[in-house]
């Protein structure tokens, strides 16, 4: 088995074990570790696989708590329907805003990505009646079976694991080739007959199926749904979890999700300027670990490696 | 409602003007930036806020001056300018060489940055800058009064869109400029030395964002926040108007600034939903912006 | 092979750091109160002066043996001005800190979602500052969340009462299109027909809350030609609407009635010359009024405890709410959830200002709120409220 299927078995016992600490502490961090990570993952697999660089990708999220608080709430839909429904409206959703975007490249395609995202912002801040506006929708309770903050934390952590399987299947199969092949050269995927648009198409859609799942699971792991999970820095504080771990791993995001969680934690109980810190390590990122984390400590080992950072 | 007489009209359009200038010189500035550098600076909104405080700084260090207004608008903005310069030549240029998403990012690294810094050296709380004493009173218009230092503005805005245009058009380094902006490449192997235009560009967006928020410092509160608050909308008309285009930004500028002014009446509370709606429209019909060109690199 | 050795290594480094044993804070002998507030953007001209308040509270109580033999510790969080910060440090608080009370959040959305956190998390939550009445209605009501702030109704009621003495037909309402100026204009509005029904609402704006620039809205006021406009901005904004609307000669034009505590000392100050002139608002307290010896002994307390030539009218909220925490928890003679919340239905307290009382039917204490014209006066710098006068919430709570 690969290295990186050992590194999921050995992470899912682990934290399986969590709860055992008796801390309440441990598991609320352990919730939000995995739902960030799933976050952090599914974005990376548009930017470290693919090559899309997506600053909205918290609009995703954000529609996939709504969905299913709303559903919850408002409709007293059963939990399980409206969890399957917000993973399915952030894909509807991720399509619909995915065609206009992919239209235009690179920073332009970013650009387009963080403007739509914000437009979805718009709507969830000032739909009062629906969303609750800027106060959000208060009051999210945990769903029946699971209503205790340790049994929400292993239904977390069975529906993290099953996705990270699932995601790591389809990054090792044909269809995660294209996407890698994409990434290099997306002119001379094209000559070789692949449509390249329709692939990255579907893995926006895709990753905003995942993102969906996180941000349901984060409204529910929240009690409360808020605009704020939509608002830009949201979406850049997903890019720099991957970024911090590494985009060019698969586990890169959820390494990078659980250094920022934790150290943002630890950083806030002693002083209010956790943004000029975490710029800092953001900027030393950017300038002497491209690779993040795991591609720093992978690089000390081996020289050549095919997917060193270019 | 009862239907809004024409002197009101003329008010509110007045009034969306001035919000349009202020938005004009910072989004020219990204513009700028981007159509020449390449680089969508995140940290414009910064830069606009480091202007403000730096203005308040200056007056405060003027006690008494005559002109200290002006004297300190001048002070700030060229410190903007200077700041801006710096950053590009030693920290940013560093990553030309990498994929785009390092620069943008680090933009971002700089808007964490430079907003706690402002926290750390002016404080939290809000503060104030007294508009200069010659343009203090209020224009009688059509029945209403209108503030001085707001017409100030408006005739300010074009002012410097003008000497721009000029300067981009009609000088040789202006000539560069938008030399750089089709091919650098070709540019350097002609003998001009690129990288000290990349940073005089960037100085010079800096400066733009830095006048700016001189200029707003009597009229708004200087405050955390004012950083993001300001990118958001620069970043709206860009995306409207067309990014890296010069009148693109003056066109999305007005617009933006008309919608808010009059929106709060057709519609008070989704006024900013008609903003990003129509950001919405531009985006799906033309998503390089009104006046933007389709190419894509 | 190597190379998962190390992947190893540090996986089990980073375990081991992730399960080592944090601070033991659970048998530490004070009592620890979590206390997001507002320290940063618009709010903080309030929100920085209501959690002195609270810090000066507990220094008082401290000083005096603390709480059943125990300090009480204020642990800080700046929560912004979202509900979505404010719920996130409040878990932290709770869930790794450990506190065992929660007192602050400041704007009414914050207020729900504390009440929220308080809620699932089953702490009790004292709130100093946030109005809506959302949070104490029936449905939304539960044991953990007191609120020692007045409430919209009050505050809306009170701008109506005030509103209606006066000949004024034509009234124009603007309020930060949020919780708190959404209800505080609904509850004026709803009063007013009520008590003076020939009064006709010609127009509503709502500007967002942070609004940088009001000048659309101060026009569009003023092409309607009201005779008086309401307006619940608070903090910041009032700030900037007020230098903003000056040189329209907005204030000359139309009478105001402000709610959100334009007429506290900490909004005048910043202001200064620029605060309008014969405009009718309210604060939470004032440095000069009233005269009791109680009040005069807190003020003198509080100008040495702040530094400050003036002090703040904002800390008293910070303050009742420690002080009805404190005198809960003696009380009830333990720390014990439960007990103190018992111990705070129907609590009784000598505050600064007086008695409050927290009412146990909807746990919310009768606070009402000082109000008066702004005036020019010969002894400070500023202008203050003359006439001024304390209006009671009991006739206007529901």
């Amino acid at each position: 088995m690969s290295k990186e299927n050992w590194f999921l078995i050995i992470l899912v016992l682990l934290l399986a074990f969590l709860p055992l600490t008796e801390s309440r502490f441990y598991v609320f961090l352990g919730t939000d570790i995995l739902i960030m990570g799933l976050f952090a993952v599914s974005l990376n697999l548009l930017l470290g696989y693919t090559g899309l660089v997506s600053f909205g990708q918290a609009a995703y999220f954000g529609i996939g708590a709504y969905t299913c608080a709303l559903l919850m709430k408002k409709a007293s839909v059963p939990f399980p329907l409206a969890f399957v429904a917000a993973a399915v409206f952030g894909a509807i959703a991720a399509m619909i805003i995915g065609f206009f975007c992919i239209r235009m490249t690179k920073i332009y395609f970013a650009m387009l990505t963080l403007a739509f995202s914000q437009i979805v912002w718009a709507i969830a801040f000032k739909w009062n009646s629906l969303t609750g506006g800027d106060t959000g929708l208060i009051g999210v309770n945990f769903p029946a079976h699971l209503d205790s903050p340790i049994r929400f934390f292993y239904f977390t952590l069975a529906v993290v694991a099953l996705s990270f399987y699932v995601l790591r299947k389809l990054v090792n199969s044909p269809f995660g080739r294209i996407l890698t092949t994409i990434r290099e050269n997306p002119e001379r995927t094209e000559f070789i007959g692949i449509n390249v648009k329709l692939f990255q198409l579907i893995a926006f859609m895709i990753s905003g199926f995942f993102a969906a799942i996180a941000g349901a699971l984060f409204g529910i792991f929240n009690h409360s749904v808020f605009p704020d999970f939509i608002f830009w820095p949201q979406s850049a504080e997903v890019l720099i979890m991957s970024l911090l771990g590494g985009i060019y791993n698969f586990f890169g995001p959820v390494v990078g999700a659980a250094v920022l969680l934790y150290l943002r934690m630890q950083v806030t109980s002693f002083t209010q300027y956790w943004p000029l810190i975490l710029g800092t390590i953001l900027a030393l990122l950017l300038f002497f670990f491209p690779g993040g984390i795991v591609g720093f400590l992978k690089s000390r080992q081996v020289f050549t490696r095919k997917n060193q950072c270019s | 409602m009862s239907l809004p007489d024409p002197s009101f009209l003329v008010i509110q359009c007045l009034s969306g003007l001035t919000y349009a200038m202020f938005l004009f010189l910072i989004a020219s500035g990204l513009s700028l930036i981007f159509g020449i550098l390449r680089v969508l600076n995140f940290a414009h909104g910064s830069l606009y806020m480091l202007g403000a405080y730096l203005t308040y700084y200056f007056v405060s260090q003027f006690v008494n001056a005559p002109g200290q207004f002006w004297w300190a608008v001048i002070f700030a903005s060229l410190s903007v300018a200077i700041i801006g310069g710096i950053i590009e030549r030693f920290l940013l240029s560093r990553l030309y060489i990498r994929e785009e998403l390092n620069q943008l990012l680090f933009t971002y690294a700089l808007v964490l940055i430079l907003s706690d810094f402002a926290k750390i050296v002016w404080g939290t709380g809000q503060l104030s800058v007294s508009r200069p004493a010659i343009l203090k009173g209020a224009v009688p218009i059509l029945g209403q009064y209108f503030p001085e230092y707001n017409i100030f503005i408006i005739i300010l805005g074009p002012a410097i869109a003008l000497l721009f245009w000029l300067i981009l058009h009609r000088t040789r380094w202006g000539r560069f400029i938008r030399a750089a902006a089709l091919d650098r490449e070709m540019l350097g192997s002609l003998g001009v030395n690129v990288n000290r235009l990349f940073t005089l560009v960037f100085a010079i967006g800096a400066w733009l964002a830095g006048l700016g928020g001189a200029l707003v410092s009597p009229i708004v509160a200087i405050v955390p926040g004012m950083d993001v608050e300001i990118i958001i909308n620069a970043f709206i008309v860009v995306v409207v108007g067309g990014l890296g285009s010069f009148w693109g930004t003056l066109l999305g500028a007005l617009i933006l600034g008309q919608v808010t002014s009059f929106g709060i009446l057709v519609l008070p509370r989704l006024s900013m939903v008609f903003i990003y709606v129509l950001m919405a429209v531009v985006l799906i019909l033309r998503p390089w912006g009104l006046l933007g060109k389709p190419l894509q690199r | 092979m190597r190379r998962s050795l190390t992947l190893w290594m540090v996986l089990s480094f980073v375990t081991i750091a992730f399960l080592l044993p944090q601070t033991a804070n659970a048998q530490k002998k004070p009592i620890l109160v979590g206390y997001p507030a507002i320290l940063s953007g618009g709010g903080a001209l309030f929100g920085q002066p209501s959690m002195v308040g609270g810090q000066m509270a507990v220094k008082d109580i401290n000083e005096k043996g603390g709480v059943l033999g125990r300090p009480i510790e204020l642990l800080i969080r700046d929560c912004k001005s979202t509900p979505d910060e404010a719920t996130r440090v409040a878990r932290e608080l709770i869930l790794k800190e450990k506190v065992q009370f929660l007192v602050g959040g400041f704007t009414a959305s914050q207020g729900l979602a504390l009440s929220e956190v308080a809620k699932t998390e089953k702490i009790i939550y004292i709130a100093p500052v946030s109005k809506s009445t959302a949070m104490t209605e029936p449905g939304k009501l539960h044991p953990y969340v007191f609120r020692a702030a007045a409430n919209t109704n009050t505050e809306g009621r009170s701008a109506a009462v005030f509103m209606a003495k006066n000949p004024w037909k034509r009234v124009y309402t603007l309020g930060p299109d949020y919780e708190y100026g959404q209800m505080v204009i609904k509850a004026f509005v709803e009063w007013l027909k009520k008590i003076k029904p020939e009064v006709e609402i010609v127009g509503q704006a709502w500007p967002k809350l942070g609004e940088a620039d009001f000048t659309p809205f101060i026009t569009a006021i003023m092409a309607a030609k009201p005779d008086a406009a309401f307006l619940a901005l608070w903090g910041g904004d009032f700030v900037n609407f007020a230098k903003q609307a000056k040189p329209y000669g907005f204030f000359e034009k139309v009478k105001v009635v402000a709610g959100g505590e334009g007429g506290c000392p900490e909004t005048a100050i910043a202001l200064k010359d620029d605060l309008p002139l014969g405009i009718t608002t309210n604060s939470y307290d004032l440095f000069y009024y009233p005269d009791t010896p109680e009040h005069k002994a807190y003020v003198q307390r509080l100008k040495a405890f702040t530094k400050q030539e003036y002090a703040p009218s904002w800390a008293i909220t910070g303050y009742i709410s420690v002080q009805f925490l404190a005198e809960a928890i003696k009380k009830a003679k333990s720390t014990d959830t439960m007990k103190v919340i018992k111990a705070l239905e129907g609590l009784t307290i000598n505050t600064p200002i007086g008695k409050q009382t927290m009412r146990a039917k909807d746990h919310q204490a009768n606070r009402g709120q000082f109000w008066g014209t702004t005036a020019k006066v010969p002894e400070y710098p500023f202008p203050i409220l003359r006439p001024v006068e304390y209006i009671p919430a009991d006739n206007l709570m529901d």
